[in-house]
């Protein structure tokens, strides 16, 4: 019997019939109790560093080196070492003139200072980026089946970008991605930095197709649970945490108990597009006005307070005064006809409305035909016609009374539009451009009146469950105009599709002349409307005290109207719009069992927030004030992630940093310091860097990456020798690792060797394929929705660096994907290195790279024109060496009977130009 | 490479094949270890664990959930209660992916028994009906999803989630191809378009990249990515390339020869010329000119609605002829039409895909059965899940049903003739012999000489296989 894993475990076979049975294993058998102490959870301390050599890293690799009686290789050559550091902190390769330079320059200080200008480039924070977008699995599209574009993913990326460049400390860039929201409110950059826990794969049929009652549905949230809870413990703690999602983690001290416990962490949000602003002024003002209307929805004593001082019973005179005239500004419509597609019947009632009965079909649409009442002459009046109210009126004979058609009193007001048709006019008039619409109740933020006029048929304005009740909706015209006696309006009133029957059963209409963007035209609720009718004299306090709320809420919507759209980051939020009937925000965090056997059926003890219990010097649980308060879980999650006494989050990141420089973390697997995971090579290097990283370089990772390349153990040749024989696989470090350039590498390359490299940073992705059909690229239902094979390779977009590329993860770039470029399926902690014959068939046939070749033939053209001399600057360029004679001559000879531009594919395919010594 | 080896440990086993893909597998895995992306447990010890029955798979796969009821798992209780409000009764809740479950709805289609088994086979699968006596069905399989994504996910990686090796990958990381100028793993994919979940279908995940299925498009222009140079690409000549590769390689082999001990750049070396050598094969493989006019009769490729699942049918076989390992035959894309996926109409969506796919499947049978390929490939038909037995609202068609479905066996090491497994009286649920996509992957991997426990590969702190932590081989069904 084994589970998730044939390794043998390590406890008991007590355990295991505990398995068999389905039974939760009893706390006594808990994993932790193994004997052997597990290396990444041994408390940590600053090792002395041994004698011997200048720089730390080699004082420890140099120790570990003399016991095996190994000597470290000598240093690279500039050549050797300027290609390197090139590619190590910027992605990029240097120049001919660069190389030069470097070589001639004798000064010790020119290593140094080489270092420093390349971790001050924009282009180091790009390269960055993309090592830390494999770990968080980023990609621009959500996955699976339909795999539908994610079109606000993008922001979260560029924020990766910034805050490697501007040397964020590693503490604030892991709460901010964790927490930002909830820690730094008054920093937008911190709320776009939770994209990181919503980047990874997300199923769209599951969550939103599929209806919300079956077991897919609640699987596919456990899941999208565990995948937030996976990425951040395996990303900053190194753990597998998803390995206790359905028993004890058989390997290493972590508890099917905790493991629910931190899915509670992430109880209360999912992922979806999250509003912020970039401009900061903005930000803040929305942040004041957000913090004010909650204070308004929920007031304290202060709030309370404020309504009594003068200055708010002022507003509020001048509100209500104005308020006053309301219903004299509206005038019913004088109704020519009324018909339905669907074929239902109207019958005028006494009040002006109209009451429907009859077929009640699929689809329908009230096509109304009107003419406007004079309205009752006052001062001030434009006579323009300003706004268009929609009264949805209860009436016994509907069901549940209301005012919808639809069994349970609904309607769905899919779109609400109107036409103008001047007097003699023959056709059905122009359009009438909306700017807004209020309604007195909305079912729900996106199932507003805004919906009805938003131009999207698939969304509505719906009311449930206030039923039984009469509702308003008011649509402002974008520009109020005059219209000549006699002019006909065409108002339709459709319900077209997501729900059948949905049609309004009784309404009226009417339009106004006041000012758009007037308080008057605000539609109230009921039972603010009724205050109104008291005398202001005789209004209790409750009373008072509900209408001085209310219309504090309407001038403060009214200053979150003025405000610019904010941006969107794809991200995890508890407040979005819902997305049809499945897919809902929770308002309070999800409740969160244990799970037997990972089984939705098998519910266990219900658990709150909560964390590892493995990590010594800290606590087993999270310091949450408030349960309730999803927000405040992620921050005290973010905070004992970041604790100084947190060992594992340390030694996770400079682990991950080493093997981006070195091809191997001291620690093999960067995403994995279980048991089942590696072993240090340097363990007590690994706890130098931790503890030096930390408390000396306050978490500079620019501070780190300087520290690790201007060491010797990393600046020596990759060239074997005497060390093959003891430690061929150089776990040791006796020389530096040869490499191969990754997918992006070779790409930008390529475009920086073409001279069409675009260093434009930032935005919304660059498409490199053709696609048809809409901005979802659904693949599948057309087999051309995504061709990269006929992509022009000189379009713009083609030109920009790889980091910017939109990433389509179920159809990934060939040409990428033939190069180890993770396709966003899973987290990637260590890229792979294949050698394949698809990847040959890339290099030598992908039509980017050729053209690309074609573009860098026709350079070094302009400047050499014999091929002898094309043949030495082709290797110059590309290999960034002199062409010794016989190569050159070889090469020269090819570009004579096949030309340049293939000369130039040929060294492009060569090893020496995809590795780096 | 013509016999089959058994006994012999991996390195061994990669070695006999040379210099070719085997080879390249083997310098790819063993950078793998020595790099550490992931290590890879030595549980698998020697392959293949013991006398394999079948040395290569061919798979129909037929994408958007083939309805049972409507093919082969026959219910009178279907036609006794047509219209009538489903009511499986037990208090079982009636779940219905994305609508309201409708009445009771007997299929359209006539059933009748075939051939000495005496197999129920629905009208819509006429020349498939007369092969039932070579056919072992499995009639209980069941899937943990009722929706396309994981569910063709369960049934290609064994996982509800992306990012797993799908068994085709796990086939070759296993096995290696049987010819030196050939990939292990070919995906056909349908010619209006990639299956659910795009590329992923043939995904490698975690494995090494070189693992991953080849998708050669059939019909198109370039059927393989990159196979030739673009269209305008007029300065690359049969000239350029070759002197052009023998310039590369003495460049590459000088290089290498400086650092003799970095086999991933000899790797490379190699790789260049399993390239060529596939692009000189991969005519051989694609031209069905060599094949007779009956042949191409016989897998329909005279008719519009057979043409393409024929055309790959019939090169599905011609490649398991050249040494492919796993070839896998897609009918139907990913889209909301024009596959098994049929919500609407079952007379006309299930008819019109039964037909595209019936009688070149039933000459993919007696095509291998004559050549005598039969003995030692296995020919798998199947689907990621099944369909209700009642409507899907008012409509003639079905929705998505997890609970049960019916998948097919033929050849090497197959007991023919046979059936496992039974659902209930709707055909709504497995209820005898349940089979899931694991014990479904076990049977693959066991014919061909695999124990599904014993292939492994650590990745992210599990060692993971095919098989998740389930699978049992169905012995009922093998011979």
């Amino acid at each position: 019997m084994r589970r998730c894993s044939t390794a043998k475990p390590a406890w008991g076979i007590r355990a295991l019939i505990g398995v068999m049975l389905g039974i939760a294993v009893a706390a006594g058998d808990n994993p932790s109790d193994q004997n052997k102490a597990l290396w990444s959870l041994a408390p940590l301390a600053q090792p002395t560093v041994p004698p011997g050599a200048a720089h730390p890293i080699d004082a420890f690799v140099r120790a570990r080196l003399a016991k095996k009686r190994l000597k470290p290789t000598p240093m690279a050559s500039r050549r050797e070492l300027l290609r390197r550091v090139s590619y190590d902190l910027t992605g990029l390769p240097p120049t001919p003139e660069e190389l030069a330079a470097f070589v001639e320059d004798k000064d010790p200080q020119a290593y140094p200072a080489l270092v420093e200008r390349l971790l001050a480039s924009p282009r180091h924070g790009e390269h960055w980026a993309r090592h830390w977008l494999d770990v968080a699995n980023y990609a621009d599209t959500h996955g699976n089946d339909h795999d539908y574009a994610r079109p606000h993913a993008w922001p979260y990326r560029d924020y990766v970008i910034r805050s490697l460049n501007n040397d964020k400390p590693y503490a604030r860039f892991v709460q901010e991605q964790v927490a930002g929201d909830a820690l730094f409110p008054e920093d937008s950059e911190a709320t776009v930095a939770l994209g990181f826990v919503a980047a990874g794969p997300w199923d769209h049929t599951l969550m939103v197709t599929v209806r919300e009652d079956t077991v897919d549905h609640r699987t596919a949230q456990n899941l999208d649970r565990d995948n937030m809870v996976s990425t951040v413990i395996g990303t900053f703690q190194s753990l597998t945490i998803h390995c206790a999602r359905c028993h004890n983690h058989k390997f290493d001290p972590i508890s099917q108990r905790e493991y629910y416990s931190l899915q509670a962490v992430f109880a209360g949000v999912d992922r979806a597009n999250r509003p912020f602003d970039s401009n900061a002024g903005v930000h803040a003002e929305r942040q004041r006005l957000r913090a004010e209307r909650l204070s308004l929805e929920h007031p304290d004593e202060k709030t309370l307070a404020r309504l009594e001082t003068t200055g708010t019973i002022r507003q509020i005179e001048a509100w209500e005064s104005a308020r006053a005239r309301r219903e004299e500004v509206w005038a019913p419509l004088e109704i020519l006809s009324i018909v339905s597609t669907g074929g239902a019947n109207f019958t005028r009632q006494e009040d002006g409305s109209w009451f429907v009965d009859g077929p009640r079909p699929d689809r329908d649409t009230y096509v109304v035909t009107a003419r406007r009442r004079p309205i009752r002459q006052a001062q001030g009046r434009s006579g323009k016609l300003s706004a268009i109210r929609l009264e949805v009126l209860p009436d016994e004979r509907l069901p549940k009374r209301g005012p919808g058609r639809w069994d349970n009193g609904n309607f769905h007001l899919n779109e609400f539009r109107a036409f103008a048709a001047l007097p003699g006019s023959t056709n059905g008039g122009t359009s009438i451009a909306f700017s807004r619409a209020m309604a007195d109740y909305n079912e729900a933020p996106n199932i507003s009146a805004a919906q009805a006029i938003d131009g999207k048929g698939e969304s509505h304005w719906g009311v449930h469950p206030r039923y039984g009740e009469p509702h308003e909706a008011v649509f402002e015209i974008k520009e109020p105009k005059t219209f000549p006696e006699g002019t006909t309006f065409t108002l339709l009133l459709e319900n077209l599709a997501g729900a059948v029957g949905h049609g309004i059963g009784r309404f009226r209409i009417s339009a106004s002349d006041i000012a758009p963007d007037s308080a008057v035209l605000t539609p109230l609720p009921m039972a603010l409307a009724a205050i109104l009718r008291v005398a202001s004299a005789e209004r209790s306090a409750p009373q008072r005290r509900e209408l001085a709320l209310a219309v504090l809420k309407d001038i403060n919507q009214r200053a979150l109207d003025r405000l610019p759209e904010p941006q969107l980051v794809y991200a995890i939020t508890r407040d979005f719009p819902p997305d049809g009937e499945n897919f809902k925000p929770s308002l309070e965090p999800r409740p969160i069992h244990v799970l037997m056997r990972g089984e939705l059926g098998r519910t266990g003890e219900l658990v709150g927030p909560g964390t590892l219990g493995c990590v010594p010097g800290m606590p087993a649980s999270l310091a949450v004030a408030e349960t309730d308060d999803e927000s405040a879980r992620r921050a005290a999650l973010a905070r004992w992630l970041t604790d100084p006494h947190n060992g594992l989050t340390w030694r996770s990141i400079v682990n991950r940093v080493w093997g981006w420089h070195f091809g191997r973390g001291l620690c093999e697997t960067p995403n994995d310091f279980g048991r089942m995971g590696g072993t240090p090579s340097h363990p007590e290097l690994l706890d130098w860097l931790a503890v030096w990283f930390r408390d000396e370089a306050h978490g500079s990772l620019k501070a780190l990456h300087r520290f690790i390349v201007t060491s010797e153990t990393w600046k020596q040749s990759t060239l074997t020798g005497h060390g093959q024989a003891l430690d061929a696989d150089n776990r040791l470090l006796w020389r530096q690792n040869r490499s191969r350039l990754s997918a992006e590498e070779v790409r930008d390359t390529v475009l920086a060797l073409s001279g069409r490299l675009d260093l434009t940073m930032g935005g919304p992705p660059a498409v490199q394929f053709n696609a048809r059909g809409d901005a979802t690229f659904m693949p599948g239902g057309n087999p051309a929705f995504v061709d990269y094979e006929h992509f022009d390779p000189d379009a713009p977009a083609a030109r920009r660096r790889a980091i910017y590329r939109f990433l389509f993860r179920t159809v990934p770039d060939p040409l990428m994907d033939a190069l180890d470029c993770p396709d966003g399926g899973s987290v990637t902690a260590v890229r792979g290195v294949s050698t394949t014959a698809q990847q040959a068939f890339a290099m030598m046939n992908d039509a980017f790279l050729i053209r690309q070749c074609g573009h860098l033939a026709k350079r070094i053209e302009s400047e050499a024109t014999t091929a002898e001399a094309q043949a030495g600057e082709a290797f110059r360029r590309i290999l960034l060496r002199d062409a010794r004679s016989n190569e050159r001559t070889a090469l020269a000879g090819y570009i004579q009977r096949h030309g340049l531009p293939n000369a130039c594919q040929l060294l492009i395919n060569s090893n020496e130009f995809l590795y780096l010594d | 490479m013509n016999k089959p080896i058994f006994a012999c440990n991996r390195r061994e086993f990669f070695g006999r094949l040379g210099t070719g893909l085997g080879g390249i597998a083997l310098t790819s895995l063993l950078q793998r270890e020595a790099a550490g992306a992931h290590s890879t447990s030595s549980g698998q010890g020697a392959l293949p664990h013991y006398r394999p029955k079948a040395r290569r798979v061919i798979q129909l796969f037929m994408n958007g959930g083939a309805s049972q009821c409507d093919l082969f798992d026959f219910k009178p209780e279907l036609i006794a209660r047509h219209g009538q409000k489903f009511e499986p009764g037990g208090g079982q809740r009636v779940e219905a992916t994305v609508s309201v479950p409708g009445a009771v709805m007997k299929s359209p289609f006539e059933f009748a028994r075939h051939g000495q088994c005496g197999r129920w086979v629905s009208s819509a699968l006429p020349h498939l009906a007369r092969h039932v006596d070579d056919l072992a069905f499995l009639m209980a399989m069941q899937s943990k999803s009722n929706v396309h994504g994981p569910a063709a996910y369960l049934q290609t990686s064994g996982f509800f989630l992306p990012g797993f090796p799908c068994a085709g990958a796990w086939i070759s990381y296993a096995l290696g191809s049987l010819a030196d100028d050939v990939p292990a793993f070919v995906a056909l994919p349908d010619a209006r378009g990639l299956p659910y979940n795009g590329r992923s279908a043939f995904t490698a995940g975690f494995l090494p990249a070189n693992h991953q299925g080849t998708i050669l498009h059939a019909s198109a222009a370039q059927p393989m990515t990159h196979l030739h140079p673009p269209a305008g690409a007029s300065n690359i000549t049969a000239a350029s390339r070759s002197e052009g590769l023998a310039l590369l390689q003495t460049l590459n082999a000088a290089h290498a020869a400086e650092r003799p001990d970095d086999s991933r750049l000899r790797a490379r070396i190699e790789s260049y010329e399993l390239a060529a050598r596939f692009q000189l094969s991969a005519p051989t493989l694609l031209d069905l000119k060599g094949e007779t006019q009956a042949t191409q009769k016989l897998y329909g490729l005279d008719q519009l609605a057979t043409a393409d699942f024929g055309r790959r049918c019939l090169l599905a076989r011609r490649m398991i002829e050249r040494g492919v390992r796993f070839v896998q035959v897609w009918s139907g894309h990913g889209g909301g039409a024009d596959n098994w996926d049929n919500h609407g109409d079952i007379p006309r969506e299930l008819g019109a895909a039964a037909r595209s796919m019936d009688q070149p499947a039933a000459a993919l049978l007696t095509d291998l059965k004559s050549r005598g390929l039969l003995e030692d490939t296995l020919l798998v038909w199947t689907t990621e899940f099944g369909r209700m037995p009642f409507s899907q609202g008012s409509s003639a068609g079905r929705d998505h049903n997890g609970g049960t479905f019916v998948s097919w066996f033929a050849g090497a090491g197959i007991r023919p003739g046979t059936a496992f497994g039974q659902s209930d009286e709707w055909s709504w649920k497995a209820v005898e012999g349940v089979t899931t996509n694991h014990d479904f992957h076990a049977t693959i991997l066991h014919l061909l000489g695999l124990n599904h426990e014993r292939i492994t590969v650590r990745h992210d702190g599990i060692d993971r296989r095919l098989t998740d932590v389930h699978g049992q081989v169905v012995e009922e069904i093998l011979s």
